[in-house]
């Protein structure tokens, strides 16, 4: 229909002629109706009149034909647009107000989910990213398997199989997460770097920078090709943007790397965390002699991402994959395999995807709560402002707009709020995103040489999710007042006068109670939150461990990375140990494979000879000195003999729990326990030797968690970590310990620090999310006061002639103050009972980070609404005095 | 909200339905496919004005129907947009100013096209109302 179309842009384009001509014809049509009833004989100005009658009005007949007119909705739109700006531009304080109230609640909002959607929802930032999918692996039966990282990964001969053998994939590659290295340059120096198949960049569709990218080539022979690609950043930063860098040789864990190529700019893998370089999987002997065995099958340590052939679908990818995996089972009977097929995104492993989502669930719901609260107060404020518009509302009623007409222009004004808002936010949160990220990885417990990788950035989803959310919050906030404020009675509106109206129906204060009791409501739950982890930040200060931290230093270094031999760490470490422990001061040196509330978490399941009551076990592999040099005591039996250390004899001391758990009845010492002994992959049996206190090693806030400990034998000297107890303080320990290491190994890369600086790392993620969680509930806390305020103060400003009658009736200070609080105090009393009730069913949630505090902890239960109670009351205190001073005959001729 | 209907000897005055009643739209929906046919019957005999148009619907209708400005002239501006009519400022009888509206060949095929419709539908409303 080229003529509608026309006729479309015309109308919108010369408005001004048209509309014109319209009025052109209509008084035209007034004249000629006057001059035919003018030849019928009356006057003229009584045929104008009659005229004017039977047209039926010249602008009501002009808003008929505009009606029809087809570019009506776009002439609407932008009339409300104008009016509502000029609106808004009219009461700038109340729109400064709400446009910055959205722009923190959407922007906040807008962050988060950024870093959310970067982080678990986002594919991968390679092309075709949506045919690439993670394969995981799932194990069940009667096998034992020794898990790197995550249980989902697979093992070398796993992945060749499943390369080889699946009809589903164009390819499939493998890689091992990002680990630490050593690169020795002139002093040794942790790098980060991915171990990868050889097709990783062909499937990636990675084009180099420089130089070549691996090839299949570099696979064909294990442990031959020693060859490397630098990342980018790698090349500018560590070694200095050297143009002759392809084919110089550097030296990783002792084995030097010739380096092929340099992968282009912006290119991290498959990975989070920065990854300074690639090399071949098959070398993976050369950088941990005694942890990695290439021809291991039980050995889960290579992550799997395939790109699926065009027009396959996930359901038929699994189906084959299976097949392959049911291979795998006749291999070793007992064993179970099904296979798992994900999208693949940023987060490899399923492990760590879910808590991921839920914590940051949680942190959006949280800060979406304060969203509502900020969307309850620009209502109330709306509402309030709908009664002082009573009469230009009824004026344009009785001009004959039609009420939806009336609805969408207030919900314009709304949504051009909300719009302005959102804008603000969305732009703010792109500052706030990268301030957010900073904080959490200078905050989190994962070590210092972790930088999460640049493509955690805001694309055209965070946009349109800005965009959505403030149209629902508009919605939120300006629909109930909207529909509200066009509900007037239009006689009656014009008939009133000033300040004092009477048609404040019952539902419109049902409405502003509604909205405070919610106001309350978010407020009490956030603020019981922060309540709570408060509670467990203080408690997480105070505890006592259960070990001795004072004046013990722990040195951390990696043998087994650093391309140890058993028999040579063993000798190193013995060395050491004399090093140590002739330094002036030193009182006790102790070996073990985890520091005491460090990164590295060793478990495995144990069970009873017979095999039942089996649970999964925490264990440390440590020197007999352990609990002597951490002072934890023992209970019963005694620690290991020098024998049993230098043998790894398979003799066990459980911790006091564990021996509960296991031997409830009788008495642990000489009893056996089955458990699987990593070093030589094998099921044994354990004889327990001796029961010690409970300490918190593996986490704050957990004592009963179960944990037992082995003796550090031969096998797991490379691994071991070192701790040192001086008699007195002394604060150049670490150095000394740094110089009695280099003594021995100069290329060996130590890191030293205090045992409480571990502590630390614990106390951080409680100092992040109580820091956030009291900023929001301040926030709340202000935000509900104001709506309690607000209310309050209107409410008595609506019933000052009342208020006047009663005073003059004889009411005293006292029942005028009842009168005024008490229809605020209903909604927030509700509010509050139904924000405990909230806080009480989700805060188990939290018990991770309260360190032991109860999620009912009664003090915050009781406490936190008294204060916001108090609070309230304050709140609505203030108005509520401005009713005692009225005057009863200014009231009484308040009009 | 309503529509009103007169009864002033056997006049039956036809007002613009306000568009707030879902009956009254309705109904306009009906009366307004008639008033297009009228309309375009009317014009297809010489070019007319808005009261023109008016006055003739009520003479060929035998003074039964009379169309309320509010609702003939949103119809011949939408039919103006349709393209079945086509508009010229011309001196009317008094030598003033009026807008004249001219079918154009399209409308003389919409004209032909609604009156076929208009007599199937009597045809089978006769039918229906006749049966037992």
């Amino acid at each position: 229909m080229p003529g509608r179309i026309a006729s479309f842009l015309r109308n919108l384009l010369r408005k001004r002629a048209i509309e014109q001509a319209l009025d052109d014809e209509l008084q035209s049509a007034v004249e000629l109706l006057t001059q035919e009833k003018m030849k019928q004989g009356l006057s003229h100005s009584e045929s104008r009149r009659q005229a004017l009658i039977e047209l039926g009005g010249v602008a009501q007949v002009k808003e008929e034909v505009r009606a029809i007119r087809s570019s009506m909705f776009l002439e609407t739109l932008a009339q409300d647009l104008r009016y509502g700006l000029r609106t808004l531009r009219k009461s700038p304080g109340f729109t400064a107000v709400a446009v910055l109230t959205l722009a923190l609640g959407i922007g906040a909002n807008t962050a988060i989910f950024t870093i959310l959607d970067s982080a678990a929802l986002r594919m991968l930032p390679v092309p075709h990213a949506d045919q690439l999918v993670t394969v995981g692996q799932d194990i069940r039966g009667s096998v034992s398997r020794n898990v790197w990282d995550d249980s989902s990964f697979v093992s070398y001969s796993e992945y060749q199989l499943y390369a080889k053998q699946n009809r589903a994939f164009s390819s499939l590659l493998a890689y091992s997460p990002v680990t630490e290295y050593t690169l020795v340059t002139s002093k040794p120096q942790p790098i980060m770097g991915t171990l990868t198949s050889c097709n990783y960049f062909d499937v990636l569709e990675v084009r180099p920078e420089q130089g070549r990218l691996l090839a299949d080539s570099d696979c064909a022979a294990p442990g031959e090709s020693a060859v490397v690609v630098l990342s980018d950043p790698a090349w500018r930063t560590t070694f200095g943007g050297d143009p002759a860098i392809i084919g110089k040789t550097i030296t990783l864990n002792r084995t030097s790397f010739r380096v092929i190529g340099i992968a282009p700019p912006g290119f991290n893998g498959t990975v989070t965390f920065a990854s300074a370089f690639w090399a071949p999987a098959t070398m993976v002997k050369a950088f941990f002699p005694t942890k990695y065995d290439l021809g291991d099958d039980c050995l889960s340590w290579l992550a799997l991402i395939g790109r699926l052939k065009p027009g396959v679908s996930t359901q038929q990818a699994v189906a084959d994959l299976n097949v392959v995996a049911s291979a795998l089972n006749s291999r070793q009977p007992g064993r179970i395999t099904t296979v798992t097929l994900t999208r693949a995104t940023l987060l490899a492993m399923p492990s760590m995807r879910t808590p991921v989502l839920i914590v940051g669930g949680l942190v959006m719901g949280a800060v979406g709560l304060v969203l509502m609260l900020a969307c309850a107060n620009i209502a109330s404020l709306l509402l309030a402002r709908a009664t002082g518009r009573r009469k230009e509302i009824a004026v344009r009623l009785a001009l004959g707009a039609g009420r939806g007409r009336l609805i969408r222009q207030l919900l314009t004004e709304s949504l051009l709020l909300a719009f302005l808002g959102g804008a603000a936010g969305a732009l703010a949160s792109y500052w706030w995103v990268a301030a957010l990220l900073r904080f959490l990885m200078a905050h989190l417990p994962t070590g210092p040489n972790v930088a999460l990788a640049q493509h955690l950035s805001s694309d055209w989803r965070t946009w349109s999710y800005a965009f959505v959310l403030s149209a629902a919050t508009a919605c939120f906030f300006g629909l109930a007042p909207a529909l509200r404020a066009s509900r007037v009675d239009v006689t009656l509106a014009m008939k009133e006068d000033g300040a004092y109206s009477q048609s404040e129906t019952i539902s419109g204060g049902r409405l502003r109670s509604f909205l405070v009791g919610a106001q309350v409501t978010i407020c009490m739950l956030l603020l019981l939150a922060a309540g709570l982890l408060l509670h467990g930040l203080y408690r997480a200060q105070t505890v006592n461990p259960g070990f001795r931290m004072e004046n013990m230093e722990a040195a951390a270094f990696n043998l087994s990375s650093a391309g140890y031999s058993h028999q040579r760490a063993a000798a190193f470490q013995q060395q050491l140990d004399d090093r140590l422990a002739a330094l002036p001061g030193v009182d006790e040196v102790v070996q073990a494979l985890s520091i005491p509330l460090g990164n590295s978490h060793n478990g495995a399941g144990f069970s009873l000879p017979n095999g039942s009551n089996g649970f999964a076990v925490e264990y440390n592999n440590i020197s007999a000195n352990f609990f002597q040099a951490l002072g934890i005591p023992v209970l019963q039996g005694r620690t290991f003999t020098d024998v049993e250390e230098r043998s790894g004899a398979h003799v066990v001391v459980l911790s006091q729990s564990t021996a509960r758990r296991f031997f409830p009845a009788q008495n642990p010492i000489g009893q056996f326990l089955r458990g699987g002994d990593p070093a030589i992959g094998k099921l044994v049996e354990w004889q327990v030797v001796g029961v010690v206190a409970d300490a918190q090693l593996a986490e704050l806030g957990n004592p009963g968690k179960l944990y037992l400990y082995e003796p550090a034998g031969p096998l797991q000297q490379a691994d071991l970590k070192v701790m040192v107890h001086s008699a007195v303080a002394n604060p150049a320990i670490g150095k000394e310990i740094d110089a009695a290491v280099g003594g021995l190994d100069g290329a060996l890369n130590v890191t030293i620090g205090p045992l409480s600086e571990t502590l630390e790392f614990w106390r951080e993620p409680a100092r992040v999310v109580s820091a956030f969680s009291i900023i929001l509930g301040v926030l709340a806390l202000l935000l509900a006061s104001l709506g309690i305020y607000g209310m309050v103060s209107y409410g008595v400003s609506r019933r000052v002639r009342e208020i006047g009658i009663r005073v003059a009736l004889g009411a005293e200070d006292r029942d005028v103050m009842r009168l005024a609080i008490r229809q605020a105090m209903f909604p927030v009393l509700a509010g509050a009972l139904i924000g405990m009730v909230l806080c009480a069913a989700v805060s188990s949630v939290f018990s991770g980070i309260l360190f032991g505090v109860n999620p009912l902890d009664p003090g915050s239960f009781v406490g936190i609404p008294l204060f916001l109670l108090a609070v309230a009351l304050l709140a609505s205190y203030i108005p509520a005095r401005r009713a005692m001073r009225v005057d009863p005959m200014v009231a009484l001729k308040y009009e | 909200m309503h529509f009103r209907v007169d009864r002033m000897e056997g006049d039956v005055l036809l007002s613009h339905s306000d568009k707030r009643g879902k009956m009254g739209k309705e109904r306009t929906d009906l009366l307004r496919g008639t008033l297009d046919l009228l309309i375009l019957k009317t014009l297809a005999l010489e070019p007319l004005h808005g009261v023109g148009v008016s006055r003739r619907i009520t003479q060929i209708t035998a003074g039964v129907f009379r169309v309320s400005f509010g609702s003939l002239f949103p119809s011949l501006h939408r039919m103006e947009e349709k393209g079945w009519v086509e508009a010229e400022w011309r001196a009317s009888e008094n030598n003033r100013r009026a807008k004249y509206y001219r079918l154009t060949s399209s409308g003389r095929a919409q004209l032909r096209a609604e009156e076929r419709d208009w007599i199937q539908v009597v045809k089978i409303m006769t039918a229906a109302v006749e049966s037992a």
